[in-house]
């Protein structure tokens, strides 16, 4: 404990503005978006500032950070920063530099011929994924995180380095419902789940668990407390009524002897429609429309498709402004499936507690062909 | 799973250093082990008072004690817990009494 120093925060943010945004502080009035990822902002002084905004996988090594280090220093005295969606945005004052500094970070590329600081994210586009930690790290997944996103974005890189839609569309991935992250209120969401209740190690459980947590973990009230003979010798455990689970994998969170992941069961389900601004429409959750769609790595296939689906048919349909969430409200759900042809399954009805508030207690509806699976 | 070895005892633990054999397999050499692990110089009274409260009210009710349960029971402010267990209350005071390792986003 010697010499540990602790409680000390983070470092105050003011002392890592560039000089033009410390002077111009609270003094902002107004901004424009020049072109896809550059923004212009004006302030009361007469101060301009242009900003670069660039995409990034988020995951990231100290070599590529350096690289973004060794970019500000050449044409931002030193000042980055990232945003709340995890690009990058470099700072410049004249259009001299910011020329320059585009031409750079076009010219940047990996090995393998991604860009590596491909500009844009800004407007009415497809800006970076909010996503988490997947077979990476974590040890809950159902799916992974950074794979799908490299696919789905290398599919709508064309929406990140434009500003074409109706509105910006969110894209966030979780790899597991915990949903870490913006799955919950984004325009289309990419959510890992499985299909397959826990196996119960009884062997270990009593050991490494402690099962009144486990038993409370269960939304539905699937597990009971247990008790086995193994070798002669009795031991305490749980067991899951499997017609009551929906293999929502909190019981292996709290206990490391229920494992639920399984190659095949696992999969990616979609919900679309969530928003957190309160513009227009107040804040909305993200809805499911499509529940499984199968784990295809390293490029998951279905599911880039069924993202540029939805995305395209919003596109198409939607007026300026509106939300996905907005636009499926306006022409009601059960146009949304038709004109994006997911076919609408049971499991897509709310079935968890508050589920009456979600169905149709009204006359209103639109006649609609189900839609086949193709 | 790795196995330690402290003063002639084998301990079955988890990547983490938790016993794996629960209170079953705790001892007076698991907690010396765990003692110098979390560089604690002499095992006071006050040690003991927790490590005491956190196995009671484990066999009693098989979870751990929430925090503010451990500290109105041992009438110990969180501050105090750290100052006798530096690695806290879940990896330093539960490894020592032989609880499961903590669970959950941690
Ligand atoms: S969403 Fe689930 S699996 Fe993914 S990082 Fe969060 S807890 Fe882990
Ligand atoms: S997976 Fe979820 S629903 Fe199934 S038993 Fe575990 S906590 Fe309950």
């Amino acid at each position: 404990m010697e010499n540990r120093i602790t409680d000390i925060g983070p470092p105050y943010y003011a002392q890592f503005f560039p000089p033009v945004i410390k002077k111009n502080y609270g003094k902002w009035k107004s901004h424009e978006i020049i072109e896809p990822g550059v923004l212009k902002y004006t302030s009361e002084t007469g101060d301009v500032v242009y900003v670069v905004r660039v995409g990034t996988p988020r995951l990231a090594t100290t070599d590529y950070i350096r690289e973004v280090c060794e970019i500000a220093d050449k044409y931002c005295d030193g000042y980055v920063r990232w945003t709340t969606r995890n690009n990058i945005e470099f700072h410049v004052t004249d259009e001299e530099t910011l020329r320059a500094l585009k031409e750079d970070l076009k010219s940047r590329k990996h090995p393998g011929g991604s860009y590596k600081f491909p500009i844009g994210g800004t407007g009415a586009g497809v800006t970076n994924i909010v996503h988490t930690q997947g077979w990476v790290h974590c040890h809950t997944p159902a799916i992974d995180a950074s794979g799908i996103v490299k696919a789905v974005m290398d599919d709508l890189i064309d929406y990140f380095e434009s500003m074409t839609l109706p509105a910006q569309v969110r894209i966030a991935l979780a790899c597991c419902l915990n949903m870490c992250g913006a799955v919950h209120c984004s325009d289309i969401a990419i959510l890992g789940i499985h299909r397959k209740p826990p196996l119960i190690e009884d062997d270990r459980l009593e050991y490494v668990c402690e099962i009144p947590l486990v038993l409370a973990s269960c939304p539905t009230g699937a597990i009971k407390p247990a008790t086995v003979e193994i070798d002669g010798k009795k031991k305490k455990t749980v067991r899951v009524q499997e017609s009551r689970c929906m293999f929502c994998g909190n019981c292996y969170t709290m206990c490391p002897a229920m494992p639920i992941a399984d190659g095949e069961g696992d999969g990616v389900a979609i919900l679309v429609g969530g928003k957190i601004s309160n513009r227009v429409s107040a804040p909305k959750f993200s809805k499911l429309v499509i529940p499984y769609i199968p784990n295809e790595p390293p490029r998951w296939e279905t599911t880039v498709k069924w993202v540029r689906k939805i995305l395209e048919t919003y596109a198409k349909h939607a007026r300026k402004y509106e939300r996905v969430g907005e636009w499926a409200e306006r022409i009601g759900w059960e146009r949304f499936f038709e004109l994006c042809e997911i076919p609408f399954s049971s499991k897509t009805m709310d079935d968890y507690r508050l589920a009456y508030d979600t169905y149709r207690t009204s006359m209103h509806f639109r006649f609609t062909s189900h839609v086949d699976i193709k | 799973m790795p196995v330690v070895e402290y003063k002639g005892k084998k301990f079955e633990v988890d990547e983490d250093g938790f016993l794996l054999g629960g209170l079953d397999a705790w001892c007076m050499e698991w907690v010396e082990y765990v003692k110098q692990l979390e560089g604690i110089e002499e095992l006071t009274d006050e040690h003991w008072k927790v490590i005491k409260v956190l196995q009671d009210y484990y066999k009693k009710n098989g979870v751990a004690p929430m925090v503010r349960v451990l500290s109105k029971v041992t009438g110990y402010p969180l501050k105090k817990i750290y100052e006798l267990f530096p690695s806290g209350p879940g990896k330093g005071a539960c490894k020592m009494a032989g609880l499961p390792k903590p669970t959950g986003c941690v």
